[in-house]
């Protein structure tokens, strides 16, 4: 009975969202699409900080890349948003596996430092090219058409985007229980064992980057969509620690955590408008509270006390160890070869 | 003469970046904590110079010796209270702290200041002319003083007991603490001095580039650049590095096109971590297994 309800959760939850656009207004429908956003979004951060452990910083320019991308395909070459979407995850996934090589050698705060310079190039390079990204001028997303229907307003773009999410958040899930999941998790905790187990680390990297992009990419089309204007300042260093903050203060490592995180951060700046002084003491205050007091974030919290269930990265996992002692913390190695062989 | 003239410019800016990159780098030596606040310690500094100067009117250098005093109480609170507790954390951690800590400190600027651009006179407004090679008496300080500081903290390290005891603690921490020495103190000590020099930095920086609550974001990243071309734990290689980061900028945006200063400090962190990632002073970790 409990097995049956915990599998009717995720399709329960799917139906109550569905029906949210009857019960809001314009501007509490735009807020939601803007947290399903930076959802898909933050997702793609915790896969590569919280699960694969590469201290990137270059997520906010994947997002930004992929909002172009959707933004001046529909635009200026009429592509539909449907296609325009799959191309801008695409071209974050090609460029998240570029940025993936100095991961090849660097660490830490290191490699952290090589992606925020990637980052900040990618923003110069939308301020500068004029003649394609029209640069500070910022470009408009028009309203996305299938079958000849113009989907129009905030609440009919949402049945766009709630899909979109949902789908990313369960691939999200799979991808973790399965062995490429374990791989970065394992590549995580120690990348020597890792390598010693007979891992393709530099694979396993570069798949940890391409996903994250991918899903930045995707996080930054629908991101275009919900807000329908874009400008190259929203994707710089702020847009990062928006990132960083959803993700920590949600709970690193943790999908549930993430999907928290965006909803408390998303909709706490919407509440704050206009007080920038004020919105920068609240999320500078609350990050460094929640790093000293809180490192396991929301979901960590809740996970502590019973309130939400723990995430296991191996399928079976609570059946076959009912009652014993088991937390992400542990350590998953696989002891055969990965690649097959 | 142009060009000359252009790495007078550059090795001035040069100054700047190498007194904030050097904060960087004795941070990260002791405590292997990469301080992503540093910029705001830097506008903090500004903000007290043009409080002192402007608002209440006081003499040029009692300003100085203010902003310099203010930035290493300033340093020496945060490493109390927020820094020491996340020592030992993982990287991540530690530079999200540091990364509220700036957005704190930009909020509580815009708080009493608003994001108004405030001005600052320069020390003096006179240019030394010499053979054709102009160069401004701010250009001729912001020199003298990057290369002054280095200096002393160089002696420091050499000469003096406290000196001794901030190498012994970066080279071992827990060995200095079994030798009898407050590593404690010497964390703040270190926070001090690496904030003092940001604020001094500040300081100098704002007849140039004008005072408001982000005037650090900019300035980090080139010394974020200045620190990794030099080596991110070589005090020498913050100073080299700066300064070839300032001339670099000046003669790429000279000679090759104005849009370059801004990126001429990613690709040089690109280039750099790519090729050598120790930079050009640094030691290259070596991991035991």
């Amino acid at each position: 009975m409990k097995r049956l309800l915990r599998h009717l959760i995720l399709p329960a939850a799917f139906l109550a969202l569905c029906a949210v656009p009857w019960l809001s207004n314009d501007y509490i429908q735009y807020i939601f699409n803007l947290v399903l956003a930076y959802v898909v979004v933050a997702i793609g951060l915790n896969l590569l900080l919280g699960f694969a452990g590469q201290f990137a910083f270059a997520h906010a320019a994947f997002m930004g890349i992929g909002a172009y991308t959707a933004a001046l395909l529909s635009s200026r070459f009429g592509v539909s948003f449907f296609l325009a979407l799959p191309a801008s995850g695409l071209l974050a996934m090609i460029l998240g596996m570029l940025v993936a090589l100095p991961s090849f050698r660097l660490k830490t705060v290191y490699l952290a430092m090589v992606t925020m310079a990637f980052a900040e190039l990618v923003q110069w390079v939308l301020i500068q090219w004029k003649t394609v990204t029209l640069g500070t001028d910022g470009v408009s997303m028009p309203w996305p058409s299938i079958w000849g229907h113009t989907l129009q307003g905030d609440k009919e773009i949402y049945y766009v985007i709630l899909p979109i999410a949902f789908l990313a958040y369960l691939f999200a899930r799979q991808l973790l229980q399965s062995r490429i999941g374990r791989a970065f998790v394992a590549v995580r905790d120690n990348e020597i064992v890792a390598r010693s187990c007979g891992m393709n680390v530099a694979l396993v990297k570069a798949t940890a980057f391409g996903v994250s992009a991918f899903y930045a990419g995707i996080g930054g089309a629908l991101f275009a969509l919900a807000l329908r204007f874009i400008v190259p300042d929203g994707f710089g260093m702020f847009q990062l620690i928006l990132h960083f903050s959803i993700v920590l203060i949600g709970g690193l490592g943790s999908l549930g955590g993430s999907v928290i995180g965006a909803v408390v951060l998303t909709t706490l700046p919407e509440v704050l408008r206009g007080f920038q002084a004020l919105q920068e003491i609240i999320y500078g205050v609350s990050l460094v509270i929640f790093m000293l007091f809180m490192p396991r974030g929301i979901a960590g919290f809740l996970q502590a006390h019973g309130w939400y269930p723990r995430e296991i990265l191996v399928r079976g996992w609570r059946e076959a160890r009912a009652g014993a002692g088991y937390g992400l913390a542990t350590p998953l190695f696989r002891t055969e070869r990965e690649d097959g062989n | 003469m142009y060009a000359l003239t252009l790495i007078c410019a550059g090795l001035a800016n040069g100054a700047l970046y190498a007194l904030l990159a050097l904060g960087l780098v004795l941070i990260y030596k002791t405590q292997d904590v990469v301080d992503f606040a540093h910029g705001e310690l830097f506008m903090a500094g500004a903000y007290i110079g043009f409080t002192v100067y402007q608002l209440l009117g006081w003499s040029y250098p009692l300003a100085f010796v203010f902003s310099i005093a203010g930035g290493a109480l300033l340093g020496i609170l945060l490493e109390l209270i927020v820094i020491r507790p996340v020592v030992g954390h993982p990287h991540v951690t530690i530079a999200m702290v540091t990364v509220g800590v700036s957005y704190t400190m930009k909020g509580v600027v815009r708080l009493c200041f608003d994001s108004d651009i405030h001005t600052m006179p320069p020390v003096s407004n006179s240019s030394v002319s010499w053979g054709g090679v102009v160069i401004a008496t701010q250009s001729l300080i912001n020199i003298s003083v990057a290369i002054l500081l280095t200096v002393l903290i160089l002696a420091l390290f050499q000469w003096t007991r406290a000196g001794l005891r901030m190498k012994a603690t970066q080279q071992n921490p827990r060995g200095a603490r079994v030798v009898g020495i407050d590593t404690g103190k010497i964390y703040a000590l270190t926070w001090g001095l690496a904030a003092a020099i940001g604020a001094a930095a500040g300081f100098l920086a704002a007849p140039v580039t004008l005072v408001y609550p982000d005037m650090g974001a900019q300035f980090i990243l080139k010394a974020f650049a200045a620190a990794v071309l030099g080596g991110f734990d070589s005090v020498l290689g913050a100073i080299v590095g700066g300064f070839l980061l300032g001339v670099a900028e000046l003669l790429a945006g000279g000679y090759i096109s104005t849009r370059l200063i801004d990126v001429a400090s990613y690709l040089i962190i690109i280039i750099v971590m790519i090729i050598r990632p120790q930079g050009l002073f640094g030691r290259s970790a070596v991991v035991r297994v």
